[in-house]
């Protein structure tokens, strides 16, 4: 592969690029399904290519193919070049990119037991168990699943970089289904949507003890089935780490994405009311709420070693006591801003360019102790546990999230159960409201391996850290 | 001749019996009691521009397959994105471990057996050879339309051509062509957007013109937006929003995974109501009005489906495995890859028109919203059929038949099933949308907006 890599840099330069890379990529995928005790769904798959992109003229080229020989990687140079050159007919400036120390480097995630080397009967049995552990008069599904990828990159870049990486990652979860009366009720663990990932290996998946907590679960969507709806109204809400994760990730992680401020991405997945001119000013929360993107975050599902621009992975501050100060960049955006790369670019695979993704966005920890300090210490709210739903406008402003589970706090003790809680707000106001984050021993990381962005689409795995937290006066429900 | 093999000098035709050959030689070679394999080759590119430019410039030529393999009943399933021998040998090596690890199925039916597939063309040559200056030239024609109403454009372009190929051990042995065009564009007038789309087989058939204009146009009338109050308004949807809500409700209701496992709104409802009259739903993969596609990705000929007739739930989407396990001699053609835990879903939707036109309903209406398309839709309570999203890009007071304001987006949070049961007026002409959906611009009583936001 390395006479490729040389070659692919040769071609490029000759060519007339005066900025090209390539990426040599393999990922191996895993999944399995398990769903009443028994297999419902497992599948492998292997994917190998090689992408080149280039900048010629000022302006971007690019071209995968999955065949990794010598006339194929001169005809995908030809490709990008073509379509680089193409790209100059309608452009304005010509692309500048942040500068970057070229460097030789290599990088593996750890991993103590190779998620793929683990027997397919022993990572079954784990989940069979997990499902035979579930049970109630109405649950028609007990599910249980597994995931492991594993990437392994080789990039090279005309600047002289060479930079090789090995990233692990696994995850898993439980999901036990109600149904009756024509409701529908879903209880999961550890999180929603086939549960939670990171880096790292199938020892991950194995300490999430699913077996055990999956009585719990089962007698939760029980519960729920006969819960009554949540009520409408405005309300002091606590989320929990599932729920919280997701909605940094929405209402934080996407619109700190630099290209979708200066709106590349504006015909598809929006753009961002952070516009440049809040950079250090805007107050994005309250003074409890600090945010970071970091991609060193050991364990974190957005952690590398370096991004698909050779740009060294990074803690960048994103909201410092509620202040808005950074973005997530790329080498062609952050000259924008004035600063280099926060080292954020990202492609699924071989066949898609990078792209602005989130690393792990983490809210840090407050110091409202654990969650059972956070309720102890409220009045009269809900607690809302574990995504249902998600929908944001296209600037990132509006939401509306719904929850699995809901629970009435009443003189800090939990009461009654809801069911089908959803709550929304404009995002400024949301985290202006946050008036208590827990503290470091109830912060966690989770994974969110479905980010979708850009066109051809991309689907990203990345982290966010969190401790539960409280907002105050939340509109609960809709208003009939 | 297609692009990917126009070095080798192979036709169209070519292409596909070699995809044919490939799988033939696999299936053969394979030590599982049933084997299918699934083969995928072609080109696509996507030209994408933002603020007046070309931005991001992307092509790929990609292969896939994907081997499901049955041994003793029990099933496994591996991908390699490539047709090389010792990628498919491992692949398929890959899904005969796996079904010897897995559990034995007793439902399981057996793979498919062949069946009388009628060609379907949907293959142009021309489209499969646009080049990247056909498609800024494209852009270039979008973007004049935006600076003509003093605005800026974004969007894409995207061209692709493939083949598919099934082939299995009972005999099964289909394969088929497809070209694809595809191109949006979002034009922003100052605070005022407005957007613009067309997919179709053939590039020709795209007009960058009429795409820029009505984009323009609607970003143009969209300035200043004024909020409204969320509450009930009277809404009519054009097809980018039919489309949405289709796909949506297609994903939860129709399904036959879901239908059999009780978790569809349509589960034990078959031949009830469920909607108002009004409402008739179909697939149909072999109108030429959509995408065409000849066969699903198990080789069973697609046909036309009855999802709702007259209000009435009446089909949901079945593979071979499904429709035996729900009593049916065969499927409905709906089969997704072996690789999809989904396993079935019909994804070429139509919606029956009435006799109105886009114009009438609009006149027709006192007071309501004209919404051009909804973002970020999601699924709320998949059993009531309730879905929450934004209006975005083109979102309109209308009073006495008139557009007076543009308004600042709106959240709905409502149950679509119910509310496309209370539609007082169906555009005759149907228009095809990406997803594909092939759609009626449509007037719903009642709407539920549950939130504004700023812009």
């Amino acid at each position: 592969m390395d006479t490729l890599l040389d070659r692919a840099v040769d071609l490029m330069a000759q060519a007339g690029a005066s900025y090209g890379d390539i990426r040599i990529r393999r990922d191996r995928t895993e999944t399995l399904a398990v769903k009443n005790g028994r297999p419902d769904h497992i599948a492998r798959s292997d994917s190998a290519g090689l992408g080149v992109r280039v900048l010629v003229d000022g302006a971007w080229g690019f071209f995968g193919t999955h065949r990794l020989q010598p006339d194929a990687l001169e005809a995908a140079v030809r490709e990008a070049v073509a379509i680089a050159r193409a790209s100059t007919a309608i452009r304005a400036e010509p692309v500048r990119l942040a500068p970057v120390d070229p460097v030789r480097a290599q990088y593996e995630t750890p991993c103590r037991q190779d998620p793929f080397a683990v027997a397919l009967e022993t990572k079954l049995d784990l989940l069979v168990r997990a499902t035979q552990a579930m049970a109630g008069p109405n649950l028609k599904l007990a599910q249980a699943f597994f995931s492991a990828f594993d990437t392994r990159q080789q990039f090279a870049s005309t600047e002289g970089a060479r930079i090789e990486q090995h990233i692990v990652q696994a995850g898993g979860g439980i999901a036990a289904t109600a149904i009756a009366g024509g409701d529908l009720q879903v209880r999961s663990y550890p999180n929603s949507f086939r549960g939670n990932f990171c880096t790292g290996g199938y020892e991950y998946v194995e300490a999430m003890d699913l077996a055990g907590e999956a009585p719990r679960v089962a007698e939760e969507a029980e519960i729920l089935l006969a819960a009554p709806p949540c009520p409408e109204g405005r309300r002091t809400i606590i989320l929990d780490g599932g729920q919280l994760a997701l909605q940094v990730h929405e209402s934080c992680g996407h619109p700190i994405e630099l290209d979708r401020v200066l709106g590349m991405e504006i015909a598809y997945a929006g753009d961002s009311f952070l516009t440049l001119e809040k950079l250090g000013t805007f107050q994005y929360g309250s003074e409890q709420v600090h945010i970071v993107a970091d991609a060193t975050c050991p364990g974190g599902l957005g952690t590398f070693g370096y991004d698909d621009e050779g740009v060294p992975a990074q803690k960048t501050p994103i909201v410092e006591a509620g202040r808005f100060v950074g973005y997530l960049s790329s080498r062609e955006t952050a000259p924008a801003i004035g600063r280099t790369s926060s080292g954020a670019m990202r492609a699924s695979g071989w066949d898609r360019i990078p792209l602005i993704r989130m690393t792990n966005v983490n809210l840090m920890p407050g110091r409202a102790g654990s969650l059972d300090d956070l309720v102890a210490d409220t009045d009269d709210g809900l607690l809302m546990l574990t995504n249902r739903s998600w929908s944001i406008d296209n600037k990132r402003l509006n939401f509306q999230f719904g929850t699995e589970m809901c629970r009435e706090i009443k003189k800090g003790r939990l009461g009654q159960v809801y069911k089908n809680a959803t709550y929304t707000g404009i995002t400024p106001q949301f985290w202006g409201a946050c008036d208590a984050v827990c503290g470091p021993e109830a912060w966690r990381l989770w994974g969110t391996p479905n980010c979708g962005k850009g066109q051809p689409g991309q689907t990203a795995r990345v982290g966010h850290g969190v401790a539960p937290a409280r907002f105050r006066n939340v509109q609960v429900g809709v208003k009939a | 001749m297609s692009p990917a093999a126009e070095k080798k000098g192979e036709s169209v035709e070519i292409r596909e019996r070699r995809l044919l050959t490939i799988g033939q030689a696999l299936v053969q070679a394979s030590d599982a009691d049933e084997t299918e394999v699934l083969l995928a080759d072609g080109r696509s590119y996507l030209t994408r521009f933002a603020g007046n430019r070309i931005h991001q410039n992307v092509g790929a030529e990609e292969a896939t397959a994907v081997i499901r393999a049955v041994v003793d009943k029990r099933i496994g399933v591996a991908t390699a994105d490539s047709l090389e021998a010792d990628a498919l040998e491992a692949a398929c090596a890959s899904a005969i471990a796996i079904a010897r690890a897995s559990e034995p199925d007793p439902d399981w039916p057996g793979l498919l057996k062949p069946r009388t597939i009628k060609p379907l063309r949907a293959y142009h040559t021309a489209t499969a050879l646009v080049t990247a200056g056909t498609r800024a030239a494209f852009a270039g024609r979008i973007i004049e339309a935006a600076k003509r109403k003093g605005g800026e454009a974004a969007g894409i372009i995207e061209v692709g051509e493939g083949a598919l190929a099934v082939i299995n051990s009972r005999g099964v042995a289909a394969a088929t062509s497809h070209t694809r065009a595809e191109s949006n564009a979002l034009v922003t007038c100052d605070d005022g957007s407005g957007w613009a789309e067309a997919v179709a087989v053939r590039f020709p058939d795209l007009d960058a013109d009429r795409l820029g204009a009505r984009a323009a146009l609607k970003a143009d009338i969209s300035r200043a937006p004024r909020s409204i109050d969320p509450g009930r308004y009277d809404v009519v949807l054009e097809p980018p929003a039919v489309g949405e809500w289709l796909q949506y409700l297609a994903y939860v209701a129709f399904s036959g995974k879901n239908f059999d496992e009780g978790r569809s709104p349509l589960s034990g409802r078959l031949g009830e109501r469920v909607t108002g009259e009004q409402v008739t739903l179909w697939d149909n993969p072999r109108d030429r009005r959509t995408l065409p596609q000849p066969f699903d990705y198990e080789g069973m000929p697609t046909r036309r489906l009855t999802l709702i007739r007259d209000g009435v739930a009446e089909g949901v989407g079945t593979n071979h495995y499904r429709a035996r396990r729900l009593g049916k001699r065969v499927s409905t053609g709906s089969a997704l890859p072996a690789s999809s835990s989904m396993e079935c879903l019909p994804v070429h939707l139509f919606m029956k028109g009435g006799a109105s036109s886009p114009r009438r309903l609009l006149e027709g209406m006192k007071r309501g919203l004209l919404v051009t398309r909804f973002h970020y839709t999601n699924i709320l309570d998949p059993m009531k059929t309730v879905l929450t999203g934004m209006t975005r890009d083109g979102t309109f007071l209308v009073e006495n038949g008139k557009i007076v304001h543009a308004v600042r987006n709106l959240r709905y949070t409502e149950n679509v099933l119910a509310a496309l049961g209370r539609a007082d007026g169906l555009s005759r002409r149907l228009t095809l949308v990406p997803g594909p959906c092939v759609v009626p611009t449509v007037r719903l009583r009642g709407v539920q907006f549950s939130g504004t936001t700023e812009f």
